[in-house]
Formats: C-alpha cells, structure tokens, sequence
C-alpha cells in the first residue's frame, strides 16, 4: 500500500529526504516505518498518522499522511 | 559573597544621579537574581496604580549568578517593569554582552528611575556612570543607533537599546541587541522611550566573585565545547526554532490568516527548509553553543534575521507564504523595535476586524506591502491607525468594539505567540497563566499532550506539566540567568545548573531548592498583579474568546469541529490553582505565601486587595 512520509527537521539531513511516497506492507505500524526510513532507535521522535499523534504499534493504512519529527520543545 | 557581585547600580535619569548599592547574601539566595531581583525590585518599590509610562516606573536589567560565566548559553539579560500593555509584571530576556560587561562593571541589576529631560544615553563603566546626550539618534532605528554607539566606544561593548517604537510609546515595542535580537514583549521599550533613555551602554574590566573560579572555567569551558558538538550531531541548528513551523502545520498549531485557521497548503514555502536554502548567515548570542538567528536577504537586500515566531506571526499570520517578504516585515520590527510577536498579531487582528466589517479599511491579509504601510504607521503612531494600532490589540479592540475582542489574540494584554491553541487545552492553559501574558517562555507542552496524554484531555496531568516546566523555563532560567535552549532542544541535563550554581556561589543547592525559589517568584508576581487589579478573578487567566467559539472550529484537517470548552478549560484551569496553592481566583493563599517566605509581601498586598 502506498502511504506518503514527511520528515521534520534535522531528521531531513539524517535520512537524506523531507517527503515521500512509500510502498509498504499491508499492517505497516508507525514502529516498522521509522526502520524502513533508517531512523536511528536512538532518535527520540513522535510520529502523526493525518495529523494525530500515534503509538508505535499502531498500523498504518493505506493513503496516509506519516509525519516523523523530533520532540520540540517550542523554543 | 561569591557567584554575586553584591551590588546594584541605581541611577536617576530626573536628577542625573547614582549610587552603588548592596544587597545582603540572605536577599540574594531567596530571590538568587534576574527576574527573581526584577520581581522583587519591581513589588518594593513601585506603588501600584502607576502610569508605566510615567516617571514613576523603573526599569530593571536584571542578571543572575551564572549569567556572564563562560558556560553554555548563558549570555542572556532580564528587562523588566510595570508592563504598559498589560498594566501588570512584564519582562523578558534577550542576549547582549551587557550580561558580561555589567557583571564586570560590579552589579547584578541595574535600577534605572526617573525621566530625562532629553534624549539620553546611559554609559556605564565600571564606577564611572555618564548621562550622554541621544538627540542625534532620537528618531532613528536600532540598527542606525547601534552602529552610532560601536563607532564611539566599539563593538566589544555592552548595548540595549530601543528604535522609533519605543521613542512613540508603542506598547509593545521591545529592547534591542544586536547580539541577541529583541526581548521584552510586554512594553520594556516604551518604558526606555518614556524616560527618553534611547541606549545603554557598558563596559566592565573586573572578575566576576566565583568561589572557584578554575573548577568553574574547566567545567564551562568544557560544556561549552560538548553542548556545540551535540548541536552538530543532533542537527538542530540547521533549522534551528523554525524546524517547528513545518510540524505545526502538520498537527493543525500554525497561526494562520490572526488564528482562524491551524495549517495551511502553502506553509511549506516559509518553513525551516526554505530558511536554511536562503540563509545568508548565523548568529547567536554571547557564550552561544547553538547560534538560532538565521539571516536572509529581504526584497530590498538587507538581512533580515528570522526564527520560528517572527516567521509564524509574520508570515502564515498574515497570510504571507513568501520569506523575503516576511523578511521585510521582521527588519521593520527589529528596526523600529517592535515585538515581532505582539507585531504580527496586531496587524492580524486589524485586517480580521476589516474582513469582519468591524471597521473600515482595504487591508487585506496576504497584502505584504499594505501590512508595511500600516506596520511603519504603527511605530511613527502615524494617523488614527498609527495611535489605534499602537496601544495594543486588546486596547484597539475595545475602540472599534463589535465583538472585536473576541479574536484580539491576547492573554492579560500580551499577544498570543505563534501556537495556536483552537485545540491544545494544555498549551491555552500555558498561555493563559503564564505570569506575563500569551508568551511561550513560561511553558509549551504541546508535544507532551500530542504524546504523552491525548491532546481531548483536560486532566490534571496537563496542568501538572505546564507547573513543571513553569519551574524550569519560567523559574530556573530566568533568575539563573541562561538561556533554556541547551536544555529543552538538545536534552543538555537540567543536573548541570545546580553545578554551575554551586561552583559560583560556593552553596550546595540541589534542584529541589530552585523550584521553591521559582514557585516564590510566580507567587510575588501574582501579588503584583493583585495589587494593581484587586478586583481581579479567574477570567484575567482565560485565553482569547475565538479559540472557544465552535463557528471558528476548522472544517477539515486534525482538529475539523473542535475547540476548546469553557467548562472544561476552567476546570483545567482549577487543577492548576490546586496544585498550585492559590484560591479560586487565581491568587496565592495566605497558607502559600507563608510556605514560601512570602509574608511581608503578603502584608504588602492586602492594602490593595484581599487574601483568603
């Protein structure tokens, strides 16, 4: 299924892309994305599927809008 | 005493006087310096009900035991005084070598009464204290003034120092530093302007007291390295506080078109990506790991320094999806000395009360070039919409009335930073107590309620959240005196400043101590904010109308048909006074303000008005 992934930030340098479409499995969760993208487990980040905030294991579905982003703290 | 020079410098602008003062090491280590020294300054000596623009208001620059010490980010300055914007406590910080060259001079705060006859510029240098005629620069901008100070004394001095807007009493115009932008939303540079005191200037040759000083500069001298090479691992500085305004667009938090709507499609052509393509340099304030302040050209090729709330405010705003415009907008604040933020909210709220029909006019948002027209209106006070616009959006909204007020985008009289907070209870909670109006500074918890809680949540979690970092951004940072971005962007431990503080001060402070300090200066605040409304309630801490009105809720996007409920914002808001310790207006109880040592402002207060 095909899902777009936008990057925020300094993880647009890291990973060397700031948006996307991707073709990944059916049951993709946000979890299983950020290792297809190579973000380092590191990285403390927080991921929105359309725009709210999800938990690691939530699944993906197809035509969604994925945001990686760093956790800003709002200078 | 160690970690504290131990003195202030009050000068007298009315009769061209000063004097050295002491303060004792018991006052230092309860109120320990910055906004902690303004605070209580301010409280003592102001008698309540005073015109902040007259004689009578003082203006404070106020440093704290670590401000000036080679360690990361720590070349930062309070400004403080009555606010003229919100009648209340107002300051802010901004980076300037005046941090170090004051300290140098032997004082922590500067006490600055009074009112010139003329046009004034105060030099400092060590004992010596000048009252110099300013006539030659009154009417000019910041970048002309400060260029006029370098070539008399140069660039290695100490300057604050205000433009047109502060000169025309512009309520929200801010103190000026080339090295560190602007600060002082809440009016600080009307102040400057109504004592005719258009510069300071300073420059300090000795040692600031530390009780270690070797152990002291191998620890600072370290982390300075350490904290600038996490900046580089980490990235940050690429696109620095504006990384954020992409992610805001994204979760429906952009101001756009004066907070009407959370994101917009052509947000991405002002975002942190576009910056860095057009960055035409970097600063950054003295003893800065992390410089933030990126420049572009602007359509008439001059640089232009932006971060995330001038391009918020400035740009989406208003509906400007254009940098080298937005550019414009932000050289004229800087120049003329104009909070960019309170700027900006200003000029989207004139152009939504035109859309509206609530007065009469042909600005229009997106129209870059009228906004100028109106913005250099505002800080010469050109014209019915120069004086109108001047004072303020919540002023202006009760002069053209037809529920205008109701999207003046402030806090208390202090325009909203650029969140929107249609819905983010627990960012609108921040806004709404932060002790100065809607600024950031105090607290942003955003991506904690996206995160860590639901962003539908009211609970008490959330006002938990905004205490605790009210302690740390509010308190710690702003009395220590250092800037907070180490901490809150790269993850720099909060475990490092009792460790600066001790080695400077020779004390065996934990972070425990701190917050009872940071809980003691929110409290004092408080009582200043009683004393000159002593009629006030809950209300004062409410954000604008427009956020809870469900006509204004987004029609599609993350948050389509949601806004913020008064019932559950106010018992949000209760949660916050429980906590807290205040009663149900929001003011400390009498049990809190013995807790942290506060009776004798305590007693202060109750001339004015009542504690339960």
């Amino acid at each position: 299924m095909k899902v777009v992934v936008k990057l925020i930030g300094p993880f647009i340098r890291a990973l060397g892309f700031s948006e996307k479409e991707m073709d990944v499995p059916p049951g993709t969760t946000a979890e299983t994305l950020v290792r297809l993208v190579d973000l380092p487990a590191s990285r403390p980040r927080i991921i929105t599927r359309n725009g709210r905030a999800i938990a690691p294991g939530e699944a993906i579905e197809a035509g969604d809008r994925v945001v990686i982003s760093p956790i800003y703290s709002g200078g | 005493m160690n970690g504290w020079t131990g003195h202030f410098l009050r000068v007298n602008l009315s009769t061209q006087t000063y004097k050295k003062e002491s303060f004792s090491e018991e006052f230092a280590r309860k109120w320990v310096g910055g906004r902690g020294f303004a605070a209580k300054i301010l409280y003592d000596e102001l008698e309540p009900g005073i015109d902040p623009l007259g004689p009578e208001n003082k203006l404070i620059v106020a440093l704290g035991p670590i401000a000036g010490i080679p360690a990361p980010n720590t070349g930062k300055t309070v400004v403080a005084a009555k606010s003229p914007i919100t009648g209340g406590y107002g300051d802010g910080n901004l980076g300037s070598r005046v941090t170090e060259h004051l300290r140098k001079s032997g004082y922590d705060a500067l006490i600055v009464e009074g009112r010139a006859e003329r046009p004034t510029m105060l030099y400092v240098e060590d004992d010596k204290v000048e009252f110099l005629p300013a006539s030659e620069v009154w009417g000019k901008g910041t970048y002309e003034t400060n260029a006029w100070i370098y070539a008399k004394y140069g660039k290695g001095v100490g300057v604050l120092n205000i433009g047109q807007a502060g000169e025309n009493l512009v309520r929200y115009a801010v103190v000026r530093s080339l090295e560190g932008r602007a600060g002082g939303r809440p009016g600080m540079g009307a102040v400057m302007g109504s004592k005719l005191l258009k510069a300071i200037v300073v420059k300090g040759s000795r040692p600031i007291p530390q009780a270690d000083p070797p152990a002291m500069k191998k620890m600072g001298t370290e982390d300075l390295r350490h904290v600038h090479e996490i900046d580089k691992e980490s990235g940050w500085s690429v696109q620095s506080t504006t990384g954020v305004l992409a992610w805001c667009n994204e979760v429906a938090a952009l101001p756009v078109r004066n907070f009407r709507k959370t994101h917009h499609p052509e947000a991405w052509k002002v975002d942190g990506e576009r910056l860095n393509d057009a960055r035409i340099a970097t600063y950054g304030c003295p003893n800065c790991t992390m410089r933030c302040g990126i420049t572009i050209h602007d359509t008439a090729g001059r640089e232009s320094e932006l971060d995330y709330e001038n391009i918020g405010l400035l740009g989406p705003n208003l509906e400007i999806f254009d940098l080298p415009r937005v550019g414009d907008l932000n050289y004229m604040c800087d120049d003329y000395g104009i909070d960019t933020m309170s700027g900006g909210c200003v000029l989207s709220f004139y152009a939504d009360a035109i859309d509206h029909g609530a007065v009469q006019g042909d600005l229009k948002f997106g129209d870059a070039d009228k906004f100028k027209e109106v913005l250099r209106k505002i800080a010469l006070r050109e014209g019915d919409v120069g004086r109108l616009l001047g004072e303020g959006s919540l002023r202006a909204s009760r002069a053209i009335g037809k529920g205008s007020e109701a999207y003046a985008m402030q806090v208390k009289g202090l325009e909203v930073a650029a969140y929107n907070c249609k819905f983010i209870p627990g960012m609108a909670l921040a806004f709404g107590v932060s002790p100065i109006g809607a600024h950031h500074k105090e607290s942003w918890v955003i991506t904690f309620e996206l995160k860590q809680t639901s962003r539908e949540s009211y609970g008490a979690e959330k006002a938990h959240k905004v205490i605790e970092l009210q302690r740390i951004r509010g308190g710690l940072f702003e009395y220590l005196v250092s800037c907070r971005f180490p901490w809150i962007e790269l993850g720099w431990s909060l475990e490092n400043y009792p460790k600066y503080f001790n080695a400077v001060t020779g004390l065996d402070w934990t972070l425990d101590d701190f917050w009872t300090v940071s809980d003691r200066i929110y409290s004092l605040i408080k009582l200043f904010w009683l004393r000159e409304f002593p009629g006030t309630d809950r209300r004062l801490d409410y954000p604008p109308a427009v956020w809870f009105d469900p006509a204004n809720a987004d029609t599609e996007g993350p948050i389509a048909g949601q806004v913020l409920e008064y019932e559950k914002y106010d018992g949000l808001l209760q949660h916050y006074y429980d906590i807290r310790g205040y009663d149900r207006r929001g003011i400390p109880t009498r049990a809190t303000l013995d807790r942290l040592g506060l009776a004798t402002e305590a007693a202060a207060a109750e001339k004015r008005g009542k504690l339960t």
